[in-house]
């Protein structure tokens, strides 16, 4: 039984690091302007599948021209939900982004299922092989994409603090006005934010979908779903919140379905995040808001 | 604010081209497609017969969008070629001589959005149509039967009269709900009976771990109904028996508790996205039962784009199989004009169609606007009469125990070389089935 535990929480753990990837580009979003992008799922997912669309061009091509061709459709579709959902709807709208962006997840659903005749696509799987150690088993691939979590943590970090962009981005993110008035476009700042969540996006869609090996729109929901669970519990604006975040998802899921079983897995995961915004309103490791 | 103003106005133009050339650039940009074998000749139509005057309407009511869009496509496509093929031999005779072509007309259930079947359903009454082909998704077709009329000729019984003639939703016993509810669909209970009675006396195996997608209808009850107690009365005993959700994504735990258990056969009672998502996790953790057994809607084209390579050597039951020259023609000529697939879901639309256009003649529908209501009965009680009628595999009995339910053939299939070949024929459909 603790075995089976233990295996779990690895299992979770591992698992986890999928959804930390996502959540990292829900919470920069809201760090930088307060506001949810509920098409970033659906932006991460509709990029991996242009990325299978340039993988398959021709036989053998390795499947880093999935991931690479990912990151640049990211980054396109980011911007263009950038325009859609926040640059040119009037600002005095609070919920008019939230609604836009929601509409925008259900816009590249719905044309992955066209496109796609929503039959599910198979996506090359790397490093996808599982390592046994004693009792023990591990994927390799989950592996690399929680290394690669931590890169890309490690990478916002230097953009974010050792660059005028990231200095920007962060005066933006603070007091708009203020940056306004040192010579910063907030407008020119959010649209770049968007640009490079977007890359992260595609990086994310890519490998979350090669180690789950089947693509399907269905999971542009899913995305959204566990990519925001992810970042409001590890701390909307926390990006190190958004990989704990996504691993104690990912921990509190495998758990829950060892011990509760399947028909209870998702009940207990939503009960943790209502105790979490009951209790630490503010996630892991996000700062408390204090008037 | 002129300026502004002239931005503003730009802003709408500029958007809904961008999402345009978005959509367009995507469905344009599919996927490569799997090799195409190499082309078949199909047949030539058939001489036309001299055109139709009027028209009468079939209603399709499918998939169109969502996650299980891939079935409705499948079957709009066969039901517009077997229109195509009854319309160019001359179409249907009314009962006042005149000729009619049939029109085919889509309501998009939505599934898993029981909401929208309902409301297609509505619609579907109020219009002009004379039978709907469907529904797709047996979470929709039971809530869809429970609105139709329960009681013939009662006044006071306010249900729908609309005559539905099911292909797809299979869950068992749906047709009973109502009697203008008639289901072209196999039983899946004696399928999986006699699959698991036939791989026990051929194979001895004793042990059996079954997957289940728990929340959705036709899956849920194939497992509880039909798997289960199928394997136990074959003298399995059921080793494990995980479950996972529709849209789940890791099959870790469940694989690995399987895998624990050591079962000489596996059964998953599961869907395309999810069959392949467990069996690429048993082949990444070195699990190979001797035997898989796969739900009647994971023998399908989907399963087989989604994970070919992780299929080789499953099994299953189907009711449809290329083994002759009639499903082999209707198979190809789906694939290359229609761009649609058929499988045991979306044969029966053929099956249905083919029957209707006799039954049509036979009832002598009227086909005209003030004679919906008579010309549905009329085709109604025409279905309840009919004892058989031609499949694609072989003759297709309506059931004397289970009332507008059918029994028709079907064989087991197995998944190699790239595609499903059958594999057993049970003795009682071997004089039914027609192979060539």
């Amino acid at each position: 039984m603790w075995l089976d535990l233990l295996q779990q929480g690895i299992s979770g753990v591992l698992v986890g690091s999928t959804y930390a990837l996502i959540a990292i580009g829900f919470t920069m979003v809201w760090g930088v302007m307060r506001r949810l992008n509920l098409a970033y799922g659906a932006t991460a997912l509709g990029a991996a599948y242009v990325g299978l669309w340039f993988y398959r061009l021709a036989p053998d091509l390795s499947p880093a021209v999935l991931v690479l061709a990912a990151m640049a459709s990211g980054a396109v579709i980011g911007l263009l939900v950038a325009m859609a959902s926040f640059r040119w709807l009037p600002r005095e709208y609070e919920l008019a982004p939230l609604i836009s962006t929601l509409g925008g997840l259900i816009i590249i659903e719905e044309v992955i299922n066209l496109s796609t005749r929503g039959y599910p696509q198979s996506f090359p799987e790397v490093m996808s092989r599982v390592v046994f150690l004693g009792p023990f088993f591990f994927r390799l691939d989950h592996f690399a994409i929680f290394g690669i979590c931590l890169l890309m943590v490690a990478g916002l970090y230097y953009l974010l603090f050792r660059t005028r962009l990231g200095l920007a981005i962060r005066a933006v993110s603070q007091q708009v006005v203020a940056a306004q008035l040192m010579g910063i476009n907030p407008d020119r700042i959010n649209t770049l934010t968007f640009l490079v969540t977007g890359v992260l996006a595609g990086t994310a869609g890519a490998l979350a979908v090669m180690a789950i090996g089947t693509g399907s729109a269905a999971l542009a929901l899913t995305f959204t779903i566990r990519g925001l669970s992810a970042a409001v519990i590890g701390g909307l604006g926390s990006i190190p919140g958004a990989i704990v975040g996504g691993l104690t998802l990912g921990v509190i899921e495998a758990e829950t379905l060892r011990i509760m079983g399947i028909g209870y897995r998702d009940v207990f995961t939503n009960l943790a995040l209502l105790l979490i915004l009951v209790f630490r309103p503010q996630g892991l490791l996000g700062t408390r808001v204090t008037h | 604010m002129e300026g502004v103003r002239k931005k503003r106005s730009v802003v709408p133009l500029t958007l809904g081209a961008l999402v345009v050339a978005l959509v367009v650039l995507a469905v344009g940009c599919r996927p490569a497609a799997a090799p195409k074998p190499p082309p078949t000749p199909t047949p030539a139509p058939p001489v036309a017969a001299p055109a139709p005057e009027r028209t009468l309407k079939i209603g399709g009511m499918w998939a169109m969008t969502g996650l299980l869009q891939g079935f409705g496509i499948n079957s709009s496509a066969v039901a517009r070629y077997a229109l195509d093929r009854i319309n160019a031999e001359g179409g249907v005779r009314l009962r006042d001589g005149s000729r009619a072509k049939l029109d085919l007309v889509l309501y998009d259930e939505g599934c898993p959005n029981v909401e929208q079947g309902i409301a297609a359903a509505r619609k579907a009454a109020a219009d002009p149509v004379l039978v709907v082909i469907g529904p797709t998704c047996s979470s929709t077709a039971e809530p869809v039967f429970g609105i139709l009329q329960k009681r013939l000729d009662d006044p006071t019984d306010t249900g729908l009269q609309l005559l539905f003639f099911t292909d797809t939703a299979i869950k068992a016993g749906l047709a009973s709900i109502s009697p203008w509810a008639f289901r072209n669909v196999p039983s899946e209970i004696k399928m999986y009976e006699e699959l698991f009675k036939w791989l026990k006396e051929t194979t001895g195996y004793s042990t059996i771990a079954v997957g289940t997608e728990v929340d959705f209808a036709h899956s849920k009850s194939t497992s509880d109904v039909a798997i289960k107690p199928g394997a136990t009365k074959a003298g399995f005993t059921i080793v494990a028996d995980e479950g996972w959700k529709l849209a789940d994504t890791d099959f870790s735990a469940q694989v690995s508790k399987m895998r624990a258990a050591n079962p000489d056969v596996v059964a998953l009672s599961s869907h395309p996205f999810t069959t392949c998502g467990f069996l690429k996790e048993a082949s990444r953790q070195g699990f190979r039962p001797k035997v898989v057994i796969l739900l009647t809607s994971s023998i399908t084209e989907e399963t087989v784009r989604g994970c070919a390579r992780e299929l080789e050597g499953a099994i299953g039951p189907t009711s449809f199989a290329p083994i002759n020259k009639l499903a082999r023609e209707v198979s190809l000529t789906v694939a290359d004009r229609y761009r649609g697939f058929v499988d045991l879901h979306s044969a029966p639309v053929y099956e249905n169609l083919m029957l209707l256009r006799r039954l049509i003649e036979e009832a002598g529908v009227e086909g005209r606007p003030d004679t919906v209501l008579q010309d549905r009965r009329r085709l109604r009680d025409a279905l309840a009469q009919v004892k058989e009628f031609d499949g694609l595999l072989g003759k297709i009995r309506f059931r004397t125990d289970e009332p507008r339910e059918v029994d028709k053939p079907w064989v087991v299939v197995e998944f190699s070389g790239g595609r499903f070949r059958p594999k057993y024929i049970p003795p009682e459909y071997r004089a039914a089935i027609v192979v060539d």
